[in-house]
């Protein structure tokens, strides 16, 4: 029998800082077992629990595509306790993730339709996973438009990448911070408003949303008011999951269990459900 | 049915040991829970409800998931005897039932083995269980608000009677028929034996509350959400969580690691949904901070999520929660007085 409570034993390939204070770091993992690589499969959205053993266990989404290759990617802010263990972890030590959990992003219902990605802070990591998933077959999506605020130019994290989209011709990108800081070129401001200005137009365009409870929250009615209709907002919502698999009780919001009926959304879904914000 | 006399109560019990580990209840320092025995002399036949529910033979307050070491992780090895449950009440039986659609069998994923819990299913999947007639239920019984009662025997595998001298024993399902088959204490039960029988279960039926109306249950809860009466009903509650670890049918855990040097163990251990770091984020957030979101949690739980999620009450009204409250939160007022609110300036009554 299955026993998804047992970790899968994955190396730490490589580790990027994301951020001068040292809090954000990305970790690039690779499975120690080929066959359970192999029986890994996972679409741009879902999470899974990362864990060192005798310090304990937090979920995190899936930075990586799974067109990119067998690396699974993870951003970890150090935050508690075992994030700072994490953090401890050096290239070549062992980690155990389980997984993959959670539903994704609606990529079969993408294809032929305009995305409009809005993220903030370092909850960009899923809305990576999908963008580089999107430009991996770019044929298949009409226009990509993201729209990415951080609090400082420093915040934001996947750099390097975000250099290279910002010269790509067949997407466009919008860069915001909270406030203006000397040097910066992007655009000044938070997600919401910056979305309002923007005013991206809803035709044919879906519009996936994730980042702080407090960044979601007002962003939604933003896309509202540019005439979205409840079906074509999908947001990936937080909470603390523990078990994954629908049983530990913590991760409810309403009926729905974030770990396994989420974390992905519709705003339709979360009209019915009793304090989603 | 067969009659046991009781005077081989002792001799059954020894040959249910042989091929089961036999757990019943088990009064330890004045209190009462199901433990392991090996003869009858060990077992409490007079408690109705024990003050721990039998949910921890199958859902343990702390169980070993796996244990780690410098050589990779290890499972434990199933044990060898599967468990077979003495004096179980039929509350009890239908809470096991309700877990197993959580654990067991996860109604909400029935077709992808990941979300069976093999830990559940190792102890549940081969037990035998013999559950008990509550011949005189207590007055903070209410099992016939979720359509159970004390002769109920759904999910048993023999129906017990004790009938004073002698039980009588009825096989429920296949697997209790075959045990109890052919045991030599057992005697086939005559005719005057089923007519006591009649008569005692006639009898501790008119000792059951009035039932409450309970079929618009969930959709009333979730169209109250928002309304004030909350903050009233949690006013007095002091979250010390008692009623989540009594109950028969709350399975919040939480998963810690338990180290020494470089070997230890992971362990799943109850938790409680009244905790307020039950729900408690790295960052800070927590979305049930309140001591009403929790309650309302609980109760919606309970009463209303899960009916959407598994098709029936988290709840079987063995009043277990009603004993143990130290401010005498009752749920039974919690859910009339919910049941019947009627939201200020709006007829949903």
């Amino acid at each position: 029998m299955d026993n998804s409570y047992v970790p899968i034993r994955m190396r730490v390939e490589k580790i990027a800082v994301e951020d001068p204070e040292r809090n954000l770091r990305t970790y690039d993992l690779a499975f120690e077992d080929e066959d359970a690589g192999k029986r890994f499969n996972y679409l741009p959205g879902q999470f899974c629990e990362m864990s060192i053993l005798g310090k304990g266990e937090s979920p995190f989404g899936i930075a990586s595509s799974p067109s990119e290759g067998d690396l699974l990617k993870f951003t970890v802010n150090r935050a508690g306790s075992v994030t700072g263990e994490i953090h401890y972890l050096r290239e070549g030590d062992a980690v155990g993730i389980r997984g993959p959990l959670g539903n994704w992003y609606p990529v079969e219902k993408l294809k032929g339709m305009n995305v409009l990605i809005i993220g903030g802070g370092f909850a960009f990591t899923t809305l990576r996973s999908l963008l580089v998933y999107l430009l991996g077959s770019r044929g298949d999506y009409g226009d990509i438009n993201v729209i990415y605020g951080a609090r400082n130019p420093d915040l934001f994290i996947y750099k390097n990448e975000i250099e290279e989209w910002r010269t790509r011709e067949d997407m466009e990108l919008h860069l915001t911070i909270d406030s203006p800081v000397d040097g910066w070129s992007g655009m000044t401001g938070f997600v919401p408003s910056v979305t309002g200005e923007l005013a991206p137009g809803q035709e044919n365009t879906m519009a996936i949303v994730c980042g702080p409870p407090i960044m979601i929250k007002f962003t939604l009615p933003v896309l509202t008011e540019l005439g979205f209709p409840d079906e074509r907002i999908y947001t990936s919502l937080e909470r603390r999951m523990k078990c994954g698999i629908g049983k530990c009780g913590r991760c409810n919001i309403g009926s729905r269990y974030v770990c396994i009926d989420g974390p992905v959304f519709s705003l339709a879904q979360l009209r019915n459900i009793p304090e989603a914000f | 049915m067969y009659r046991l006399d009781k005077g081989r109560f002792d001799e059954f019990i020894r040959l249910l040991g042989r091929e089961y580990r036999t757990y019943a209840p088990v009064r330890t320092a004045g209190r009462t829970g199901f433990a392991i025995v090996d003869s009858a002399g060990m077992i409490d036949t007079d408690v109705l409800v024990t003050d721990m529910s039998p949910k921890e033979i199958f859902f343990p307050p702390s169980e070993t998931l796996f244990r780690y070491g410098r050589n990779g992780i290890k499972t434990d090895e199933v044990p060898e005897r599967p468990i077979a449950v003495w004096g179980i009440r039929s509350c009890d039986v239908r809470s096991l039932s309700m877990l197993d659609r959580v654990f067991g069998s996860a109604v909400q994923m029935p077709e992808d083995d990941r979300f069976k819990d093999p830990y559940w299913n190792h102890r549940y999947g081969s037990s035998l269980l013999f559950g008990s007639a509550c011949i005189d239920p207590s007055p903070t019984c209410f099992c016939n608000w979720f359509g159970g009662g004390p002769f109920n025997k759904d999910g048993m595998d023999v129906f017990t009677v004790d009938a004073g001298e002698y039980y009588l024993l009825e096989p429920v399902s296949g697997k209790g028929q075959e045990f109890i088959g052919g045991l030599a204490c057992l005697a086939p039960a005559g005719e005057s034996e089923l007519d006591l029988v009649s008569a005692i279960a006639a009898e501790a039926a008119s000792r059951m509350p009035e039932e409450e109306d309970l079929k618009e249950a969930g959709r009333k809860l979730s169209d109250i959400f928002d309304e004030p009466v909350w903050s009233e009903l949690s006013a007095k509650c002091v979250n010390c969580g008692a009623c989540t670890f009594c109950c028969p049918t709350c399975h919040c855990f939480d998963i810690q690691d338990e180290s020494q040097g470089s070997e230890g163990r992971r362990v799943r251990i109850w938790d409680s949904c009244m905790f307020p770091i039950f729900t408690r984020e790295a960052s800070g957030h927590n979305p049930r901070a309140l001591s009403k979101e929790r309650v309302r949690q609980r109760i919606m739980h309970k009463y209303s999520y899960s009916l959407e999620n598994y098709g029936e009450f988290l709840c079987t009204g063995c009043g277990r929660c009603v004993l143990v409250c130290p401010v005498n939160l009752d749920i039974r007022d919690v859910l009339r007085r919910l049941l019947h609110y009627r939201a200020e300036g709006k007829c949903n009554g």
